[in-house]
């Protein structure tokens, strides 16, 4: 029942076309923050390792506030989806990050909601994936293809094609879920 | 007044390049399973093994970021497999995903998150969670 109420919480948000900040999810151990941040490339940012424009989207992105405090934002507003779409053009540059701060499980991480350039840029909805996917997929990004993007995904269908939705092989598919 | 300007700005330059000092990693062996840290964090699902293998597939595809349950009750966060440090979809990481492996890798703790960098993995015993039988495919069950 917890997981269903947060499954339906979660797509209530992710659905409701309003752009109200710190939408509560229904996860345990959320809390609604928002607060001024610095964007970085979060292996840089512990290893030196820093190729230009924080590694262009390839490389997970992490919010450095003014304590110091390195925060991993793990999640987006769309379905399955992360947050480094929607920091990538705010490599190195102070934004406003608007979300939900989660604990659970011994480790505290962000959901992202909403985003913008600091102090006082306007907002982005934290949902720019879909957009971006659909552009790298060459397809529109309103199709439906964009919208249930992770069952179109080509390199989601390679890998189901050849290690199935199980992930142990096509015969233990076919076995489980017939023909 | 002016030695205090001086002695200001001093305090900035040095506690800026404090703060953008890398950290020194601990090189570590972690076996477990590959995860999707979001699912596994947050319990919005039931998340591990093969019936939660088409999810996690789906959730690396989508850029959230891929980890490891280790056996040591611990969750590691992978940032770069070898020589490939992207940690976005990762083809190689979304290869192995939800197998039980042991990786060679460098270890960082910053601010309660556990980051690996593999430099090599180990052992790869393949998907031996099995968990579909009782749990179906999640989260929409095909």
């Amino acid at each position: 029942m917890r997981h269903l109420i947060g499954v339906t919480a979660m797509a209530l948000a992710v659905l409701s076309p309003a752009a109200q900040a710190a939408e509560k999810w229904g996860l345990p151990g959320e809390e609604a923050v928002r607060f001024e941040a610095k964007v970085v490339d979060i292996l840089c940012e512990l290893s030196g390792d820093c190729p230009a424009n924080c590694g262009g989207g390839t490389r997970q992105l992490g919010l450095l506030n003014d304590e110091g405090r390195l925060i991993l934002p793990m999640k987006n507003q769309v379905f399955f989806a992360g947050a480094v779409d929607e920091l990538i053009g705010f490599c190195a540059k102070r934004v406003v990050a608007d979300g939900l701060m989660v604990t659970n499980r011994g480790y505290t991480f962000m959901a992202l909601q909403f985003v913008r350039e600091a102090p006082d840029g306007a907002w982005k909805r934290a949902n720019r994936f879909t957009n971006k996917w659909a552009e790298r997929n060459n397809v529109a990004a309103d199709s439906a293809a964009a919208k249930r993007w992770f069952e179109n995904d080509p390199r989601v269908k390679d890998l189901i094609s050849r290690h199935g939705k199980l992930g142990l092989g096509l015969d233990a598919d076919k076995e489980f879920l017939g023909d | 007044m002016r030695t205090i300007t001086l002695a200001a700005l001093a305090a900035v330059v040095f506690t800026a390049a404090a703060q953008a000092a890398p950290s020194k990693p601990e090189r570590v062996r972690v076996t477990g399973e590959i995860i999707d840290s979001w699912c596994y964090l947050t319990e919005i699902m039931y998340p591990e093994g093969s019936a939660h293998h088409l999810c996690a597939i789906w959730c690396a595809a989508g850029g959230i970021p891929v980890g490891i349950k280790g056996d040591d009750g611990k969750v590691y966060t992978v940032l770069k497999l070898g020589a490939d440090s992207s940690s976005v979809a990762n083809p190689g990481v979304m290869e192995i995903q939800s197998h039980k492996v042991e990786v060679d890798a460098e270890l960082y703790v910053r601010d309660g998150i556990n980051y690996l960098t593999i430099g090599q993995v180990v052992s790869d015993e393949g998907i031996v969670n099995l968990t579909h039988d009782e749990y179906g495919i999640q989260p929409f069950g095909e």
